[in-house]
């Protein structure tokens, strides 16, 4: 079955002063229609330049995509000129941003922000697209949205910004819908009102999405697929069930030990030790091994294959070679604990 | 916002009044009398005079009578030109230095804010480097130095522009990019700074998310937002420069307002002192007052913090 998207083997480098930095490293992923894939990791683990290298908003230069491909619908996006680009933007794959106060042109009537991309991509008149801009609002739960499209950003409060956000981001019906860390920025009692209202969206309009984040209470909201990444490579991927009851990677183990559980008997947060790899020198192994509980002598010198755990579950780890010792994983990883539910 | 407007007017005459105080007093203060050959008086003959003119009344009452004309629009009568009313004087040569003024802004600000564009899109690309040494050039060259190389090569040498004058729309020319290169150049360079902090906002990466185009891109959404602080510096450079260009309306013998003011000064001239200062106090509170509204146009958040009554 060919997939929405396909991404084979992505690299992508940014050439910086005094060096290179690999922020991706050969990582390859899918994305079926309509389902939600959850990207987690922590800050500089490569996610949100994954995320920026489908919607090819990698900034050339210093930004480069190295090698791998992007397969939408089996066209390669990497060799795609500009112009091509900007008529898949916005209309086949659309994103939305972490920051809703700083998403918004603070010049420009929040409706006209949203027809730009109706008159751009679907030819609409002017007329149409502001019929289109007030729908959208009311679909995203924006009140008396007749009013408000003729209203500026700042007259919007955080959570009714990323409303808007999500509106331009819906404006077109693509089909690919990519949510970099989108209640980041908010309020606890927003973020669970802003996915609710993905999730909703979603239902109605079987947009497949793409989830930034590293806010696993988030992932499990929304996901049915997660993929871990570490320090520019995927290093688990599997079922929302797979990656939080039967996770194979230490570093997942972390992540979700790191997890704050509302139940928990000690007021300590647990972290991971140490810090994510310089990916100017990306280490030759594993990139988790130095701060990895359970690194063995050729973790740092080898980076492990990916051993199929079952059809959906993927992890590269040295751990799972028949070699290796058998490591049970933490009891502090029980997801007892409540999390934006 | 019309109580905003009542409320800043309230501020300018605050302003004004103390500019007439301040330069009246520190006028009086100047060395010297108005009368050119006054060593050559008897003191009998110099009381007279001083009394012609209502020189010889202690100053609190010059000052209260000199108020006391102005509510009634009368700024006295030049001592240099046989009591002729400086309003008169005023009248005649201010639209000149205004026209020059008007001119040179519009020249500079066009073409700054067209290069400080062009400058922040190409950022590190040859076209920024060479627009910025160019304004740097231009700043740092004196309007006066400029003014003389531009008369030496276009009027001396190819003799395309008359030398000096203000008549015809040829001997506009010089002056105006002598004065225009500078405001060019400063304004080149603070749009440049403000283009690139623009071009890094989150919401251009929207705006290229929803697949605009370019030029799109930076027509709708980043040129306006970088205009907004350069409203700002326009308004007190064009006061600047229509009361500041007495260099080179001496150099280009323009009979603008800027000599009048110089002459006034040297020859203890006290109801022009007075007029031309007032004028160019007035033109600058104005000016200020006029770009702190444009503000609220170009920008929706100060509009509604201003208070407006929709």
């Amino acid at each position: 079955m060919s997939h929405l998207l396909e991404i084979n083997n992505l690299s992508v480098k940014f050439h910086i002063f005094g060096g290179t930095v690999q922020a991706v490293r050969g990582i390859s992923l899918n994305l079926n229609k309509g389902e939600t894939l959850a990207i987690v990791g922590e800050s500089g683990s490569g996610k949100s330049v994954t995320s920026k290298a489908i919607m090819g908003l990698i900034p050339s230069p210093p930004g480069e995509i190295a090698t791998g491909d992007i397969l939408f619908e089996g066209n390669d996006l990497v060799k795609y000129s500009k112009k091509q680009l900007q008529k898949i933007r916005g209309k086949e794959i659309s994103m939305i941003f972490q920051d809703p106060m700083t998403a918004l042109n603070p010049t420009m009537k929040i409706g006209k922000q949203i027809m730009e991309g109706l008159i751009k991509h679907q030819g609409m008149t002017k007329h149409d697209a502001k019929k289109r801009a007030i729908e959208l609002l009311q679909l995203v739960g924006i009140p008396n949205p007749e009013k408000r499209v003729d209203e500026y950003p700042h007259q919007f409060s955080g959570g009714m910004r990323q409303r808007v956000v999500i509106a331009i981001a819906l404006a077109c019906n693509p089909k690919i819908l990519i949510a970099d860390e989108p209640t980041t920025a908010l309020d606890v009692t927003i973020q669970a009102q802003i996915l609710d209202l993905m999730r909703d969206l979603q239902k109605k309009t079987g947009t497949a999405i793409i989830l930034i984040t590293h806010d696993l209470g988030v992932v499990a909201n929304l996901a049915q697929r997660v993929a871990v990444m570490y320090g520019g490579k995927i290093v688990e991927t599997g079922t929302l069930d797979e990656i939080f009851y039967n996770p194979k990677h230490p570093y997942t183990w972390g992540l979700l030990s790191s997890m704050p559980k509302l139940h928990a008997k000690t007021d300590k947060l647990l972290a991971i030790p140490g810090t994510p790899p310089d990916l100017s020198n990306p280490p030759k192994g594993c990139p988790f091994a130095p701060r990895c509980p359970y690194a063995m002598k050729v973790c740092t010198d080898h980076m492990p294959e990916y051993t199929e755990m079952s059809s959906t579950q993927r992890t590269a780890c040295w751990l799972l070679d028949e070699r290796a010792p058998k490591v049970e994983p933490p009891a502090t990883i029980g997801v007892g604990g409540s999390n934006n539910d | 916002m019309g109580r905003y407007i009542l409320k800043r007017v309230g501020y300018m005459l605050v302003t004004f009044y103390v500019v007439i105080t301040l330069t009246f007093l520190s006028m009086k203060m100047l060395p010297g009398t108005p009368f050119k050959f006054a060593n050559r008086l008897t003191p009998e003959q110099l009381n007279q005079l001083k009394h012609y003119y209502g020189l010889d009344q202690p100053i609190p009452v010059q000052y209260l009578h000199y108020l006391w004309n102005m509510l009634h629009g009368d700024l006295g009568g030049s001592f240099q030109y046989g009591m002729q009313p400086v309003t008169e004087f005023l009248l005649q040569r201010f639209p000149i230095s205004m026209e020059l003024g008007i001119e040179s802004m519009i020249f500079g600000t066009v073409l700054g804010i067209v290069l400080g564009i062009i400058s922040g899109i190409y950022r590190g690309k040859f076209l920024d480097w060479g627009t910025v040494t160019l304004t740097v050039l231009f700043i740092s060259i004196p309007s006066f130095i400029f003014a003389a190389i531009l008369q030496y090569f276009f009027s001396v040498k190819i003799q395309l522009f008359p030398v000096i004058g203000w008549d015809s729309p040829m001997t506009h020319v010089l002056p105006v990019i002598s004065i225009g290169v500078g405001v060019m150049a400063s304004i080149a360079r603070f749009m440049r700074t403000e283009m690139v902090e623009v071009l890094n906002q989150d919401y251009i990466v929207t705006a290229q998310a929803k697949g605009l185009s370019t030029v799109a891109v930076i027509y709708k959404h980043a040129i306006r937002n970088a205009m907004i602080p350069i409203v700002t510096v326009i308004g007190p450079m064009t006061a600047a420069v229509v009361t500041g260009s007495l260099v080179i309306e001496n150099i280009f013998a323009i009979p603008g307002i800027g000599s009048q003011f110089i002459d006034a000064i040297v020859t203890n001239d006290y109801p022009m002192i007075m007029g031309t200062t007032e004028l160019y106090a007035a033109l600058f509170i104005v000016t200020i007052l006029i770009v702190d509204i444009l503000y609220g146009v170009i920008d929706p958040r100060i509009r509604v913090s201003g208070g407006k009554s929709s």
